[in-house]
C-alpha cells in the first residue's frame, strides 16, 4: 500500500528526494512523472505543492515566537497546485492524506488556523500508519501534529478571553483544561514521530552509504529540523514547565533523551540535557526526586497504543547506572552535556570565528557553572577541579573560567597549582584584592612561599584606598609573611628587622579594621613573640571583646598569663577553653604542660589519657579508607577546622620548626601520594588487616608506622599503668640515613636545613608506611602525628617523674610511628639521661641534631652533657649556635652561662645569667608560637 | 504577641498530645490548612522570651521523632529561623535563653545522623562515569574521554561519601556549633521542595544576617539586631548557598538575590574558596536566565525555552571535534597553505632523485599530479615520507614520484615517523608501505569525483600530456616506472586511470 512496495524506480527517486529534501529535484521528476502516465499529473500537483511550499519555508523560515503572517503572494502557487490535487480526486489514498496535510500546514503559515484544524479533522492523523512509512511521510505526520497543536493553541475554547487560562469562569475551566490536555498530546505525538522519523532517517542514510558510494549534492548531515518539528519536539515540555508541572516536564526530558541518539539530535540532546539537569538542580531536592526507572508521582495520561513502542528506546538492564538521587542524575546529565560541549570547542582565534567562539564558550560555561553546583553541594572539588581543567580549551581570557579554576583547585587542596592559576587571574582582572589574598592564603599556609606572599600582599596594600574592606585584609596578609619569615631568619638582626615590619603591619590592619578581632589577635601574638607581655594582654582582651569564643585568642591569653607565672589563671583559661573547644589538642598539650606544673603529674597523666581517648573516638569513627582529604564538606569540616589546625604544630615544643613543618603536613596531603587513597570509596567493606603487633614486623623493619593499628584498644596501653611492655624492644640503633653527626658544622643554612629535617622525617615515614603493600596508605599523616605527640607528651610527664620505664614506652608508641623524628631522638636522650646514662644520652641527642640541626631542646641538653664531659669549648659552641637560632630560649642562655663560668669568663657568664633571668620572666609555658598563623 | 496567636499555639499544643496514634497521618495532613498557626509559631521562635518558646520546641521535637515525613517537614520548616535564634543568642552570649532550641536542634541532629538501627549514618552518592553506559547514553557515543588520574581512578562506579559518619552530641560547643548546624541544613535542603516561601524567605534572611553582621554592609542593608561578627565555616556558607539557590529559582528573587550577594560578600572577605566557587558559578548561570519573581500565589515556575536544535557553530570553526583526527606534525610543520605554496615546495625538490633505480626492481608506483588541489595534499605527503620525488621541469609543472621498492623498505621506518598528513578531511593515515598505496588510491578517488563533478571533459582530442594531468595512476606490480612527464609520452601498462573524453 505504501509507495515503497508499488514503486517504479522514477517513484523511488522522488520517495528519496523527499526525504532528502532535495526540493530543486523535485520539478525536473515531475516532468518526468506527467510524460510516462496523465494520470500521474494529480501526484505532480501534489509534489509540486509540497515543494514550492517547502522552498518558501526554506528560505523564509518561521521564527520560534514569531507568529505567521496573513497571506502571502508566494504561496498562491502552492494553494493552485494543492487544490488541483485535492479537487480531483483521483489520488490513491494516502497521496490524498499528504495533500490534506500539506494543505493544513500551508493554511497554518498563512495564519488560517481554523481552515487547518478543518483539514486535519479531515484526514483523522491518528489513524495514519507509522510501520514500514516513508521516511518523509514519518516527518510530514510529525509535523502535522505540531502544527495541529499551534493551531490549537492559537485558537481560543469558547470565548476569546479564554486565552488567558487564569480568569476563565469555572464552567468553562474544564474546557480548557481538555484543551490543553489536547494540545500537550499533539505536542508529544509529534516529538515521538519526530524521533522516530530521526532515526529512520539515519537508518536509512547510514544503509546508503554502505549500499553506494557516496552520493554528490548535499549530505544528509546537514538535515535542520525546521520550526515544526523543532517546536514538535519541545513545545510540550516547555508547556509543562510553564504551567508548573515538573513532573511531566521531567518525565518528558526523560523520554526524550532514553530515544537512541541520532546525529541531528545530538545538539536537542545536549541543550535537555543541560536543561534536565537545571531543573533537578534547581527545583527538585532529594526528598522530591524520583529515580527516571520509577514511575512518575502522576501517570501521564498518554496512553494511544498506535503511537506506543515505535521509537526505539534505549535497553537497559540491571548493569546501567542508576540513579537514586537528583544530584547524581544532574551530574551524568552534565558529564554528557560536557562531553558534547567540549567537543564543539571553538580553537580558532581568527577573527571571522568570534561569534562562534562566543556561542562554545556560552554553552559550555553554562555547564560548568552547572557542574560546579552539582559538585560542590556534594563536596567533591577533586573531581571538579579536573572537569573546570577540562574547560580551559575555552578559558582564554577569560576571567569566569580561570577563577573558577583556581577556586576549585583551591578546594581540592592543589595549592600550588591554584597559586600559578590565581597569578593569572590578577592578570586578567588587576582591581579585585580578594584573588591575591586568595593567593596569599595559600603563600602563608600550605606552600609556605613567604617571598611570593609578601609580593601578593603588596598587590593588594598597593591598590590603596580601592580594596576598601580587603586594605586592612592586605595588611594583615602582609604582617603574617613578615611574621612567619621572622619565624624562619636565621640571623638575629633580620629576625628583629621582619619582627618590627609585622608588627607595623599589624598595627595598621588592626587601625583600619578595629572591629577585626583577628587584627587585633594577630598584634597580640607578635606582640607576645617579642616579648612584650603586658602590651599583647591588652590587645588579646580586645580580640576576645570582639569574638569572646575564639581558640586562639583564648589559648594565647593562657599562655601570656603562664608567662606573667599565673600558671592557675592560664589553667583555668585553657579549661574554659577547652569546654568550648573540647577536642582541640592544642589546648590540651598546653592544659598538660599547665597541669605538670599546677597540680602535679598525675593530673597530667590523665589528661594524656583523655587525649588518647579524645583521639580514638575521633578517627575510629571514620571510615579507615576515607579519611582523605576531600571525601565531603563534613569530613573536611571536622579534618580541618580542628585536626589541622592542632597539627600545624608537630614539633609541639619547638618554635623553630613550628612554621616550616606545617607546609610539609600540607603538602603530604596534596602530594600525589595520597591522592589515589582519597575520596573514593568503593561499596565493600575495608579491609582490615590482620592485627599483628608491629613489633613483631621482621627486623629490617623494625620503626614501620603500622597505622591501621594503632586506634585499636590492645595496641594503646594506659599511659598511667605503664609496666615493661613485652612488645617494645628497646632496639640500640635506630637505622638513621646519616652517620653520627660531626662536631663541626656549619650553621648558616640552619634554617633551610631545619625545614629540610623536617619534611626528610615525614617523606622517611611516609615510604616506611608505604613499604607495607598490604596495609594501603591511610589518608594523610596527621592523625598519626597527632597520636605520636601525645605519646611524647606522656613520656616527658614521666621524664618529670623520673619513671624512665614508663617515659621509654610512651617513646617506644611514639617511635613506632615516626622512628625518624627528631622528637622522638630527644625524648630518648632525656631518658637516658634520666638513667644517668650521659655517653648513650649524647648519642640519641647527636643522631636528633642530624636530622634537624637546628633544634634549640636537643642542642641545650647537648650542650649540658658536653659541659659535664668538660669539653667547654666545644659545648660553648653548640650553645651560642642554639641561641643564633632562638634567642629568647632562657634555659639555653643559662647553660652558656654555666659554661662560660666554668671557663672562667666571669663577666661573659654574668651577662648570660642576667639575660637568662630577663627572658625567664617573659617565659611562657609553651612557646607563643605553637599557636598557628594562618589567614 | 497577640492572644489570638496564643490561643491558636496553645490549641495546637493541646491537640497532638491527645492524638490517638492511628490518626497521626491525617492529623499531618490537616496541618496545612491550619492558616493561622505557622505565623503563629514564627512569632513564638522569634521572641525567644515567649513561655510557649519551651512547649512549642518540645512539640516540634515530637513532630520529628514521629518519622512521619509530613510532620518532620514542619518542623524542618522553621530550621532557618531556629538556627537565626540560636546563632544571635550565641552572639550575644546569652546562653539562657536558647536553651530550649538547642536541644530541638541537638535532637534533630542526633535523630539524623543514626540510620533506623542506631547505625551511623553515612550519606553517600554515586560519581556517575560516561565510560559506564547510562539511561542516558552509551559510552561508544561520546568518543573518547581524557585518560586523566581521577578518569582512571572513577573508571568503575565509585560511591563517594559526602556526609558522616557523625558524633552524637548532647551539647553545642563553638568547635561542634557548625559541624552540627551544616548538617542540619544539609537535611533541611534535602527537604526543599516541600518548604514554604516562608521558610525559603526566613532562610534567606538568615544568610544575609549571619554573613553580614558586624561588617559595614550591615549599615547598607539597614539591618538593626546584634551587631557582633558571627563566625562562619566554608561548608555552612555552601549549605547556605544551596538553599538561597532553590529560593532564588522558584519565587524568592529578590531576597534570595540579596542572599547570594551577602554569602559571597563575606566569602570573599573570609577568603573560603569553597563558597566563592559555587557562589560565582550560581551568580553566572543566573545571568542569562530570567527569574520570575514571586507574583502570584508563590508560583514556583522554571521555565525553558524551545532552542535551536541545529549547531550554532559555522561549519568551517575549527573545533575539538574537528581537529581530533588530526595528528600533529612533529618537524617542519608546514601549514597546508594554497597550491602556489605547494608549488614552490615542489620546486625545491626538483632533481632530488633517488639513485637506486634499476630495471630489476618493481615497485609500487605512485604517481599523482600536482595541478589539482587534492592532489597536492597528496603530493605534499609522499614527499614528507621521503619516498623521493622528482618534479619534472617543464611548464606542466608535473612532480611524479618514483620509487623503488628498495627505497621504499630503506625508508618505511622513517615514513612510521614521518608520515603526517596535514588534513581535516581524514585521510587515511598510513604508517607503512601499503597503507600508503592506499592513501593514495583514497585521494586519487577524491581527485575522481571533484573531477566528475565538476570538470566536464572538454572533448575528446586532448593530447596525452593533458591527459596526465588528470591521471592518477596506483600500480601495484607491473612495470618499474610510470612517468607521465612530458618527453615520455607512452604510458606504462599499469592500473592507471586517465579522464579524459572516454569516460
Amino acid at each position: 500500500m505504501t509507495a515503497r512496495k508499488s514503486g517504479s524506480r522514477l517513484e523511488t527517486e522522488i520517495e528519496r528526494c523527499r526525504s532528502e529534501n532535495q526540493w530543486d529535484k523535485i520539478p525536473e521528476l515531475v516532468r518526468q512523472l506527467s510524460a510516462k502516465l496523465i494520470s500521474n499529473d494529480d501526484l505532480g500537483e501534489l509534489l509540486l505543492g509540497e515543494c514550492k511550499l517547502q522552498t518558501y519555508l526554506k528560505e523564509n523560515p518561521i521564527k520560534q515566537g514569531a507568529s505567521p503572517k496573513g497571506p502571502n503572494p508566494k504561496l498562491v502557487e502552492v494553494r493552485k497546485h494543492l487544490t488541483a490535487a485535492l479537487d480531483r480526486g483521483n489520488l490513491k489514498a494516502d497521496y490524498l492524506q499528504e495533500a490534506s496535510l500539506l494543505m493544513a500546514k500551508l493554511c497554518y503559515v498563512e495564519g488560517e488556523y481554523r481552515d487547518a484544524l478543518d483539514h486535519y479533522s479531515r484526514v483523522n492523523l491518528d489513524d495514519m500508519q507509522l510501520v514500514g512509512a516513508p521516511v518523509y511521510r514519518l516527518s510530514m505526520i510529525a509535523e502535522a501534529y505540531a502544527t495541529k497543536g499551534l493551531c490549537l493553541e492559537k485558537i481560543p475554547v469558547a470565548s476569546p478571553s479564554l486565552s488567558n487560562k487564569n480568569t476563565g469562569s469555572p464552567a468553562s475551566n474544564k474546557g480548557v483544561t481538555e484543551r490543553e490536555q489536547e494540545i500537550i498530546t499533539c505536542y508529544e505525538k509529534s516529538g515521538d514521530i519526530a524521533l522516530l522519523y530521526l532515526q529512520e532517517a539515519e537508518k536509512v542514510c547510514l544503509s546508503g552509504i554502505q549500499n553506494r558510494s557516496p552520493k554528490p549534492g548535499p549530505t544528509t548531515q546537514d538535515q535542520e529540523l525546521g520550526y515544526f518539528l523543532e517546536t514538535g519536539l519541545q513545545r510540550a515540555h516547555v508547556i509543562h514547565f510553564k504551567n508548573g508541572n515538573l513532573t511531566q516536564g521531567v518525565g518528558r526530558f526523560r523520554e526524550i533523551l532514553r530515544a537512541v541518539e541520532t546525529r541531528t539530535t545530538q545538539n536537542l540532546r545536549m541543550t535537555i540535557a543541560r536543561q534536565l539537569a537545571e531543573i533537578l538542580l534547581r527545583g527538585m531536592c532529594e526528598q522530591s526526586y524520583w529515580s527516571p526507572l520509577e514511575d512518575p508521582p502522576t501517570v501521564s495520561p498518554l496512553d494511544d497504543p498506535t503511537q506506543q513502542g515505535h521509537t526505539l528506546s534505549k535497553n537497559y538492564s540491571i548493569s546501567r547506572l542508576i540513579m537514586c538521587e537528583n544530584t547524581e542524575e544532574a551530574l551524568l546529565l552534565l558529564l554528557i552535556s560536557e562531553s558534547m560541549a567540549n567537543r564543539d570547542a571553538v580553537l580558532s582565534r581568527i577573527p571571522e570565528h568570534n561569534n562562534d567562539r562566543i556561542i562554545s564558550l556560552q554553552s559550555a560555561s553554562v555547564v560548568y557553572d552547572l557542574l560546579t553546583i552539582a559538585l560542590g553541594r556534594r563536596g567533591q572539588y577533586e573531581m571538579l577541579s579536573e572537569c573546570l581543567e577540562r574547560a580551559m580549551k575555552f578559558a582564554f581570557e577569560e576571567f569566569h573560567l580561570w577563577y573558577q579554576l583556581a577556586l576549585s583547585l583551591m578546594a581540592a587542596g592543589k595549592s600550588a597549582r591554584a597559586a600559578k592559576v590565581l597569578k593569572e587571574c590578577i592578570r586578567l582582572k588587576p582591581n579585585d584584592p580578594t584573588i591575591p589574598l586568595l593567593a596569599v592564603k595559600l603563600c602563608i599556609g600550605p606552600l609556605h612561599w613567604l617571598d611570593e606572599g609578601e609580593c601578593f600582599a603588596k598587590m593588594v596594600i598597593d591598590m590603596g584606598e580601592k580594596a576598601a574592606e580587603f586594605r586592612a585584609k592586605g595588611f594583615l596578609a602582609i604582617g603574617l609573611v613578615y611574621s612567619l619569615k621572622a619565624t624562619d631568619a636565621s640571623l638575629r638582626s633580620t629576625q628583629e628587622d621582619y619582627q618590627r615590619k609585622a608588627l607595623g603591619a599589624f598595627q595598621r590592619a588592626q587601625s583600619l579594621s578595629p572591629t577585626d578581632h583577628l587584627a587585633a589577635f594577630y598584634l597580640a601574638l607578635q606582640l607576645a613573640v617579642s616579648r612584650q607581655i603586658p602590651e599583647a594582654l591588652g590587645y588579646v582582651r580586645q580580640a576576645l571583646q570582639l569574638q569572646g569564643d575564639d581558640v586562639h585568642s583564648l589559648h594565647l591569653l593562657a599562655l601570656l598569663l603562664s608567662a606573667q607565672k599565673h600558671y592557675h589563671d592560664a589553667l583555668n583559661i585553657i579549661e574554659m577553653a577547652l569546654s568550648e573547644y573540647p577536642e582541640n589538642f592544642n589546648l590540651l598539650y598546653t592544659k598538660v604542660k599547665l597541669e605538670a606544673m599546677c597540680r602535679g603529674p598525675e593530673e597530667a597523666l590523665l589528661t594524656c589519657k583523655h587525649m588518647l581517648q579524645i583521639w580514638k573516638s575521633f578517627y575510629n569513627l571514620t571510615n579507615p579508607s576515607d579519611s582523605g582529604r576531600g571525601s565531603s564538606l563534613l569530613d573536611r569540616a571536622i579534618a580541618d577546622r580542628r585536626q589541622l589546625n592542632a597539627m600545624t604544630l608537630p614539633d609541639f615544643s619547638d618554635p623553630e620548626t613550628v612554621s616550616p613543618t606545617s607546609p610539609s603536613t600540607f603538602s603530604t596531603i596534596s602530594s600525589p601520594l595520597s591522592s589515589p587513597s582519597s575520596p573514593v570509596f568503593f561499596c565493600q567493606p575495608p579491609p582490615f588487616p590482620p592485627p599483628k603487633n608491629p613489633s613483631f614486623l621482621p627486623p629490617l623493619l623494625p620503626h614501620i608506622p603500622h597505622p591501621p593499628h594503632i586506634p585499636h584498644p590492645p595496641h594503646i596501653p594506659d599511659p598511667l599503668h605503664v609496666p615493661h611492655p613485652p612488645h617494645v624492644p628497646h632496639p640500640p640503633h635506630v637505622p638513621h640515613p646519616p652517620p653520627a653527626p660531626t662536631k663541626t658544622r656549619t650553621h648558616s643554612f640552619l634554617h633551610a636545613t631545619s625545614i629540610a629535617a623536617s619534611r626528610v622525617e615525614q617523606a622517611l615515614s611516609e615510604v616506611a608506611s608505604s613499604l607495607q603493600s598490604s596495609a594501603p596508605k591511610h589518608g594523610p599523616l596527621h592523625p598519626w602525628m597527632t597520636l605520636a605527640q601525645i605519646w611524647l607528651h606522656a613520656a616527658e610527664v614521666y621524664i618529670g617523674m623520673s619513671k624512665p620505664a614508663e617515659a621509654s614506652a610512651c617513646t617506644q608508641e611514639a617511635a613506632n610511628l615516626f622512628p625518624t623524628s627528631h622528637n622522638v631522638l630527644y625524648t630518648k636522650g632525656q631518658i637516658a639521661e634520666l638513667r644517668g646514662n650521659i655517653d648513650e644520652a649524647k648519642r640519641w641527642y647527636e643522631e636528633a641534631l642530624s636530622i634537624n640541626p637546628t633544634h634549640v631542646k636537643t642542642m641545650q641538653r647537648l650542650g649540658l652533657i658536653l659541659h659535664q664531659l668538660q669539653r667547654y669549648s666545644l659545648s660553648e659552641k653548640v650553645l651560642r649556635d642554639a641561641v643564633q637560632v632562638n634567642s629568647t630560649a632562657h634555659d639555653v642562655w643559662n647553660s652558656l652561662g654555666e659554661v662560660l663560668q666554668a671557663q672562667g669568663n666571669a663577666a661573659a657568664a654574668t651577662e648570660c645569667f642576667l639575660t637568662a633571668l630577663e627572658l625567664e620572666a617573659s617565659s611562657p609555658i609553651l612557646p607563643f608560637t605553637i599557636i598557628p598563623r594562618a589567614l | 504577641m497577640l492572644a489570638m496567636d496564643q490561643g491558636v499555639v496553645e490549641e495546637w499544643l493541646s491537640e497532638y498530645k491527645t492524638l490517638p496514634d492511628s490518626a497521626v497521618s491525617t492529623y499531618a495532613a490537616s496541618l496545612k490548612d491550619k492558616g493561622a498557626l505557622v505565623p503563629a509559631l514564627y512569632k513564638v521562635i522569634r521572641e525567644n522570651y515567649s513561655d510557649l518558646l519551651e512547649p512549642v520546641c518540645h512539640q516540634l521535637f515530637e513532630f520529628y521523632r514521629s518519622g512521619e515525613p509530613q510532620l518532620q517537614r514542619f518542623t524542618l520548616q522553621f530550621l532557618p529561623e531556629l538556627l537565626w535564634s540560636l546563632l544571635s543568642a550565641s552572639a550575644a552570649r546569652d546562653p539562657h535563653t536558647s536553651g530550649c532550641i538547642e536541644a530541638l536542634l541537638l535532637g534533630i541532629y542526633n535523630l539524623e545522623i543514626v540510620d533506623k538501627d542506631g547505625q551511623s549514618k553515612v550519606l553517600s552518592f554515586t560519581v556517575p562515569s560516561l565510560s559506564k553506559p547510562s539511561v542516558y547514553h552509551e559510552p561508544s557515543a561520546i568518543g573518547s574521554m581524557a585518560l586523566t588520574e581521577g578518569a582512571l581512578a572513577n573508571h568503575g562506579l565509585s560511591r563517594v561519601v559526602y556526609s558522616g559518619p557523625h558524633l552524637q552530641r548532647e551539647t553545642f560547643t563553638a568547635q561542634n556549633r557548625f559541624e552540627v548546624l551544616t548538617f542540619l541544613l544539609l537535611c533541611y535542603n534535602a527537604a526543599l521542595s516541600y518548604m514554604t516561601s516562608t521558610s525559603l524567605q526566613s532562610l534567606c534572611q538568615l544568610s544575609s544576617r549571619v554573613c553580614i553582621c558586624g561588617y559595614p554592609r550591615q549599615q547598607m542593608r539597614r539591618y538593626k539586631g546584634i551587631s557582633t561578627r558571627l563566625t562562619v565555616t566554608s561548608e555552612f556558607l555552601v549549605q547556605l548557598i544551596t538553599g538561597i539557590h532553590y529560593a532564588l529559582c522558584n519565587g524568592e528573587v529578590e531576597l534570595g538575590s540579596k542572599a547570594l550577594d551577602d554569602v559571597l560578600y563575606r566569602s570573599q572577605l573570609e577568603l573560603f574558596p569553597e563558597a566563592l566557587l559555587v557562589g560565582n558559578a550560581i551568580k553566572s548561570s543566573l545571568r542569562g536566565a530570567a527569574l520570575k519573581s514571586n507574583n502570584k500565589e508563590g508560583a514556583r515556575s522554571i521555565q525553558v525555552e524551545i532552542t535551536p536544535t541545529s549547531s550554532r557553530i559555522s561549519r568551517n570553526a575549527v573545533t575539538s571535534l574537528s581537529i581530533r583526527g588530526h595528528r600533529w606534525k612533529r618537524h617542519d610543520a608546514v601549514d597546508l597553505g594554497s597550491p602556489d605554496e605547494l608549488m614552490d615546495i615542489s620546486e625545491v625538490d626538483e632533481g632530488v632523485w633517488p639513485g637506486g633505480v634499476g630495471p630489476d626492481i618493481t615497485p609500487p608506483t605512485i604517481t599523482i599530479s600536482n595541478s589539482v588541489t587534492t592532489l597536492n595534499l597528496g603530493a605534499k605527503a609522499m614527499k614528507k615520507c621521503r619516498l623521493g620525488g622528482r618534479t619534472s621541469k617543464d611548464k606542466d609543472k608535473e612532480s611524479s614520484f618514483l620509487t623503488t621498492g628498495r627505497a621504499a623498505s630503506e625508508n618505511t621506518e622513517l615514513s612510521v615517523k614521518r608520515l603526517t598528513l596535514t588534513s581535516s578531511q581524514s585521510v587515511p593515515k598510513g604508517g607503512a608501505l601499503t597503507s600508503l598505496t592506499r592513501t593514495a588510491s583514497a585521494v586519487f578517488s577524491r581527485s575522481f569525483e571533484q573531477v566528475a563533478s565538476g570538470n566536464a571533459p572538454p572533448s575528446s582530442n586532448h593530447t596525452a600530456a593533458e591527459t596526465a594531468r588528470y591521471s592518477c595512476s596506483l600500480q601495484e606490480e607491473g612495470v618499474g616506472y610510470l612517468s607521465p612527464a612530458p618527453n615520455h609520452t607512452q604510458r606504462s601498462p599499469s592500473i592507471s586511470v586517465h579522464l579524459g573524453s572516454d569516460l
